[in-house]
């Protein structure tokens, strides 16, 4: 009675410091903060107490227990507090073996909590009440103060919700089998449920791939619950020839149709054997046919799931590349145009010049040196117009050089100051390249032309596949990739590459607009000469 | 003067070759490759070497590295970089080691043969040439930064024909003004910048340019 008032003191002090944590109060310091940091690990004493006084009589235990606790406290606060919620559900655990006991047919009178548990009718229930109460207190603690362990049991509860919706992998319809054997070993099948006592364990086997099966039928597919019960046959057979073998090694009390009842003399071995024979053959004959079933078994979720993540994906580059082949009509379209305007008609104006300066060369020598001047003079400026064409299509010295000394030079031209932070540990492909160094310029002549900044600071960096650039600027702000043709231009040309621009611009500024791209790295470039 | 010329495009070195032998240079190798340009400069050893920015095997930048390899390993070798267009990165690169003798000029500047070949001579004498688009680009990009706003629009004009290698007297009759003038502007442009004053014109112009790479 008094320990379960100080355990339950315990686990409430453990819920008032979780719930006053969670609010971000400082921890104090000095000596307060010492009891409070040691406190935790504490409440492992009693805990250690209980589970020893509870272990059933060994009172050799109990210092044994009581030493270790101490130990972990001094040595190692911190993983020992990590370790409460595992006593307190191990008191749990132990309720309903207790309580199980009494449904076995027990009559030693044990304190459990705060019930004087014995056979009868105050027994069993009270006990399993109350070790339910433990349970779920137990998890909660886990949870909350994260020990180890609180990580998986967060993930199966989130899949087990999830798999209402989705189904569950085949491997975890397999670790169902363990799971549940467990469960079922724990809580005793005897007369806990009114079930038949589990005599021999090819009983437990069926039971448990019956179970199992069951569970994978409910929320997963027909050839995974096929499955699993073509393993439970080979096992059983299997355990047949085990008994058959190994007897009297291996304890069995009864094996299908033979009763074995723990000795061989009450049946033959050897009909053990035949049905463990006759098992195997089922189920060596039965797994091929199982198997081609369980491949065509097309409605499966995780297929399914799969198909759906593929058409999804399949949407979005479809709409990518017809973005893509657009950008690139578009831009030939537009060198085309620069080019039938600019460089040809100055190359048609210059051989015409150079044409009346050959027929007036012999009557006008003079007239004729000045129009090869014009000449001279239109060559001059169709290579000018030539090497903005080129520039747009392909920045030279990216060409030459590659994503960071482009990126440098491009610092260089703009009429800004620009600080540079390139951390490339290698070459970017160039199409990827090509595409963030004109996403990067896009957004330094943007800086230029509107931004009224000071100065501008480039980021580039790359981790785990993915390059990340980041242009900030101390400018006047209100940049929106949805007005105007600029940025979202940019972010279409990112797409091709699933890449993505990210724009953060507050009223008044700063400006931040970040580039994602994921893209593999080759090694840096080696001078070859 | 001995010349050595590296250029990929048969025509343009071709080209190149007939237009220097006619001005009276003698072009002791015209080759095709950086490897080549490497060996011919440093085995011949020219007045200066006229070099194309992209040359095989890479395709890139091949002729500058090589140019710059070419420097490293024989200080001050003259070498006058052509290229289709003109980066501040690569005039960067060419004027770091500071010791002159360097130029960088778009191809289409070899039309003007009297600019082209006074060029050619400015290099070989251990000058610095700048092609004007460079030299804009530098004053676009720190005319808002502080020690330039202070020069007058003349002092500007000056500082630019300066970063392009002319000397005092090309500039005041570019400008149309007398030498005198022009040293004074100089005079002012150095006091304003921080600059040391010097007799030699090289030694100006890498000055300011390194002012204004900072």
């Amino acid at each position: 009675m008094l320990f379960a008032i100080v355990l339950l003191l315990t686990i409430g002090c453990i819920a008032f410091i979780l719930v006053r944590g969670a609010k971000g109060t400082p921890r104090p310091g000095g000596l307060r903060g010492r009891i409070r940091d040691r406190g935790w690990a504490l409440l492992l004493l009693p805990i250690a107490m209980s589970a020893a006084v509870m272990a059933g009589g060994a009172h050799g235990l109990i210092p044994a227990e009581l030493g270790l606790a101490a130990l972990a406290i001094v040595f190692a606060p911190k993983p020992a507090a990590k370790l409460v919620p595992y006593g307190v559900l191990g008191l749990a655990i132990f309720g309903i073996m207790l309580a199980r006991t009494y449904n076995d047919g027990s009559i030693s009178r044990v304190q459990y909590l705060f019930v004087d548990a014995g056979w009868g009718i105050w027994g069993a229930p009270p006990v399993l009440a109350e070790a339910g109460l433990l349970f779920v207190i137990g998890l909660w603690l886990l949870l909350r103060l994260n020990s180890p362990g609180a990580g998986t049991v967060r993930a199966l509860t989130a899949r087990w919700l999830a798999s209402g919706r989705r189904g569950i992998s085949g491997a975890q319809a397999l670790l169902l089998i363990p799971v549940v054997g467990l469960a079922v070993q724990l809580l005793g099948p005897g007369n806990w449920f009114g079930w038949q006592a589990i005599d021999g364990l090819d009983v437990a086997v069926m039971d448990l791939t019956l179970f199992a099966g069951a569970l994978v039928l409910i929320f997963r597919s027909r050839a995974w619950a096929a499955t699993l019960a073509e393993a439970g046959l080979l096992v059983l057979g299997a355990y047949g020839w085990v008994i058959t073998v190994f007897w009297p090694v291996v304890p069995g009390f009864a094996y299908g149709f033979a009763d074995l009842n723990n000795s061989p003399a009450s049946a033959h071995l050897w009909t053990v054997a035949v049905e463990g024979s006759v098992l195997l053959a089922a189920g060596l004959w039965l797994a091929p046919r199982v198997m081609r079933h369980h491949l065509t078994d097309l409605p499966d979720p995780e297929l399914a799931a799969r198909a759906r993540h593929l058409t999804q994906r399949v949407q979005t580059l479809t709409q990518t590349r017809h973005d893509a082949v657009d950008t690139a009509a578009a831009e030939l379209r537009r060198i085309e145009r620069d080019l039938h305007d600019g460089a040809q008609a100055r190359l048609v104006a210059l051989g015409m010049s150079l044409q009346a300066a050959q027929r007036l060369f012999p009557t006008n020598p003079e007239a004729a040196l000045a129009l090869v001047a014009e000449a001279k003079e239109s060559s001059s400026l169709a290579l000018t117009e030539l090497r903005d064409l080129v520039r747009g299509i392909y920045p030279p010295v990216l060409a030459d050089r590659g994503l960071a000394d482009a990126i440098r030079a491009l610092a260089l031209d703009t009429p800004l100051p620009v600080e540079l932070d390139l951390d490339l540990p290698g070459e970017v492909k160039l199409p990827v390249a090509s595409a963030v160094y004109f996403s990067v310029a896009e957004a330094l002549a943007n800086v230029t032309k509107h931004a009224g900044a000071r100065a501008v600071r480039i980021q580039f960096s790359y981790s785990v596949g993915m390059l990340r650039a980041q242009v900030t600027d101390d400018g006047s702000g209100g940049a929106d990739p949805a007005l105007g043709t600029g940025l979202a231009g940019v972010e279409r040309r990112l797409a091709t590459f699933d890449g993505i621009l990210a724009v953060s611009s507050p009223p008044g500024g700063p400006t931040i607009l970040v580039i994602e791209v994921p893209c593999a790295l080759s090694s840096p470039k080696i001078s070859s000469c | 003067m001995r010349v050595v010329i590296a250029e990929d495009l048969f025509l343009l070195r071709e080209g190149l070759v007939r237009l220097l032998t006619a001005h009276g240079f003698e072009v002791v190798a015209a080759v095709a490759s950086a490897p080549e340009l490497l060996r011919a400069l440093l085995d011949e050893r020219p007045d200066v070497g006229i070099v194309d920015v992209r040359l095989p095997p890479t395709h890139t930048d091949d002729g500058l590295r090589a140019a710059l390899q070419a420097r490293r390993q024989v200080p001050g070798l003259p070498v006058l970089v052509l290229s289709q267009y003109v980066e501040q990165l690569y005039a960067r690169e060419l004027l770091a080691d500071q010791a002159g003798g360097v130029g960088y000029l778009l191809k289409d500047r070899v039309f003007n043969d009297e600019a082209f070949t006074t060029a050619i001579r400015g290099v070989a004498a251990g000058g610095t040439v700048l092609d004007p688009v460079v030299v804009q680009k530098l004053m676009v990009r720190h005319s808002r930064t502080e020690p330039l706003t202070r020069l007058t629009p003349r002092e500007h004009d000056v500082l630019a024909l300066m970063a392009e290698g002319r000397s005092n007297a090309a500039i005041a009759q570019r400008l149309f003004v007398t030498e005198k003038a022009v040293s004074k502007h100089a005079a002012g442009i150095f006091a304003k910048l921080d600059l040391a004053l010097s007799d030699d014109d090289n030694r100006r112009v890498l000055a300011v340019l390194a002012y204004l790479g900072s």
